[in-house]
């Protein structure tokens, strides 16, 4: 053979390849797609089966046992069990527990198959959300590998059971920020019942070493669930902790629980030493509102640094009675105090309204003056 | 003979469709599935319901937007809204537009059934 030969015969191998590779990915797209086709069809009639029980709980459709390794009917459980809430679901419950769907989803956690196979496991335990996985969840929330680990602690969490609260935040504790941040949402899912434990968690463990992240992220979720009554030994807590981020971290949380007892402990804050905490106490302080602050708060206008001034402000605005002492502190000694308040009124949009009420001649003396302000000073537009 | 009740469940979801359909069908009535928004307001137009389960967040047009455009349009067709999400304002929309009623997600079977009952007893 020749060299045009050689190169003609090459061309025609890498079409035959090329053809017959085109054929081969055709092939697989259709057989995947019959497969999905299929799945779906039987998805369809089992929902139709399920939901003859569910809406007739005596109905005596036969399910053949060998669904039960069916992907197909798992889903049409799972959708089913997504789509309906109160007592009806013990029906749902009772023929999980008779097809073996736990047992056989809890066998393929524990198997040596890959990870997508047993995440696929973790994950189907977490959505049927039957009691009888618990003790299956709570095991494997020590799986080596953080995804299963995750699914687990989700799958506690939307069945609410609260006998796992303890091993999710001890696991909580020694996770990466990132899976501690899922089982955190978890943990915020529990709601009241999670705070008590938390507490706990904290009080054992914020000074035990250098790293506070866990502590932070735990008393973050208590500043979430909001509930009142942890607010007391939060303010307790405030007293033992040396650590600034976690004083802030406390602060900010009293923030969001609110409540009375919070704001005498929260203006004892804004002495601070550290700008970051009266910092912190003065938007807290803000958050809760009561106007036994107010006049703190009208003090720490004339604090030392930027953002404290700022964040006194700020709460201010939002409080009863507040706007005034913010038009009244406009006139302060303290430039930095009268700059601190005249930011707050333009931002709480009292700039603006005064603004089209002189266009229309029904601005007031206070009006004015604020306009006054800021064209005199022109640290605002 | 009295006839039956006809029925329209607006939902993307099959576990919902399948689930209300079978019940509501068990109850005796006459049951149309529409799949997404622009099919319910079509359907809900074209034909004489009862009663319209319909949920809020579909593909195409969402269940409060379909009941604004019926009311726009002049059809006054009894409407209970299903909805996951329970933010005040979607409620209260909804209410305002003139569905009569609102049921929570995931919700109730028996309970969603008897007021079903009641609206269509009306």
């Amino acid at each position: 053979m020749n060299g045009t030969q050689i190169a003609f015969l090459a061309v025609g191998i890498v079409f035959v390849l090329d053809i017959v590779l085109l054929l081969g990915l055709i092939t697989l797209k259709a057989v995947h797609r019959h497969r999905m086709e299929s799945h779906d069809q039987r998805r369809s009639t089992y929902l139709g089966v399920l939901s003859r029980r569910m809406a007739f709980p005596l109905h005596t459709d036969f399910i053949d046992p060998k669904v039960v390794s069916d992907g197909a009917f798992l889903d049409a459980v799972i959708d089913l069990r997504n789509t309906m809430a109160g007592p009806e679901i013990e029906t749902l419950a009772g023929i999980i527990d008779r097809y073996g769907l736990v047992k056989l989803q809890a066998a393929r956690l524990r198997s040596r198959f890959p990870l997508g196979r047993r995440l696929r496991a973790a994950v189907a335990l977490a959505e049927m959300g039957d009691e009888s996985s618990a003790p299956v969840l709570i095991e494997f929330l020590d799986d080596r590998e953080p995804e299963v680990r995750i699914q687990c602690a989700r799958g506690l969490g939307r069945m609410h059971h609260t006998p796992a609260i303890d091993a999710i935040i001890e696991r909580f504790g020694k996770e990466s920020p990132w899976v501690r941040s899922r089982f955190a949402d978890t943990l915020v899912g529990f709601g009241a019942g999670a705070v008590w434990s938390l507490l706990a968690y904290i009080r054992v463990n914020h000074d035990h070493d250098d790293d506070n992240e866990a502590v932070i992220e735990a008393i973050r979720i208590l500043g979430i669930i909001g509930e009142r009554d942890v607010g007391p030994a939060i303010i307790d807590l405030l007293d033992r902790f040396h650590d600034a981020e976690l004083k802030i971290a406390a602060i900010d949380a009293l923030g969001y629980i609110g409540g009375p007892m919070a704001v005498t402990p929260l203006v004892g804050f804004l002495e601070a030493d550290d700008w970051r905490i009266r910092n912190k106490a003065a938007h807290s302080l803000g958050e809760i509102g009561d106007p036994m602050a107010n006049e703190a708060l009208r003090r720490s206008l004339e604090d030392g640094n930027w953002w404290v001034r700022r964040s006194s402000a700020a709460a201010l605005a939002g409080m009863s009675e507040g706007l005034e002492i913010l038009h009244e502190a406009l006139h302060a000694d303290d430039p930095f105090a009268r700059d601190a308040a005249a930011e707050a009124l333009a931002d709480s949009g009292e700039l603006g309204k005064a603004r089209e009420r002189r266009e229309s001649g029904q601005a007031s003396k206070r009006d004015l003056e604020l306009l006054s302000f800021m064209t005199e000073d022109a640290l605002v537009p | 003979m009295s006839e039956a009740k006809k029925v329209l469940v607006a939902d993307d979801s099959e576990a919902v469709t399948t689930l209300l359909v079978t019940a509501l069908e068990m109850a005796g009535y006459e049951v149309t599935i529409a799949k997404n928004g622009d099919d319910a307001y079509e359907m809900g137009k074209s034909g004489s319901y009862d009663l319209v389960l319909l949920d809020h967040l579909m593909p195409g047009l969402l269940g409060i937007e379909v009941i604004a455009r019926w009311q726009a349009d002049g059809y006054e067709i009894p409407v209970i809204m299903l909805s996951g999400v329970d933010d005040e304002r979607t409620i209260v929309d909804s209410l305002d537009l003139g569905a009569v009623d609102f049921v929570r997600k995931p919700f109730r079977l028996p309970e969603l059934m008897a007021r079903i009952r009641q609206r269509l007893r009306d």
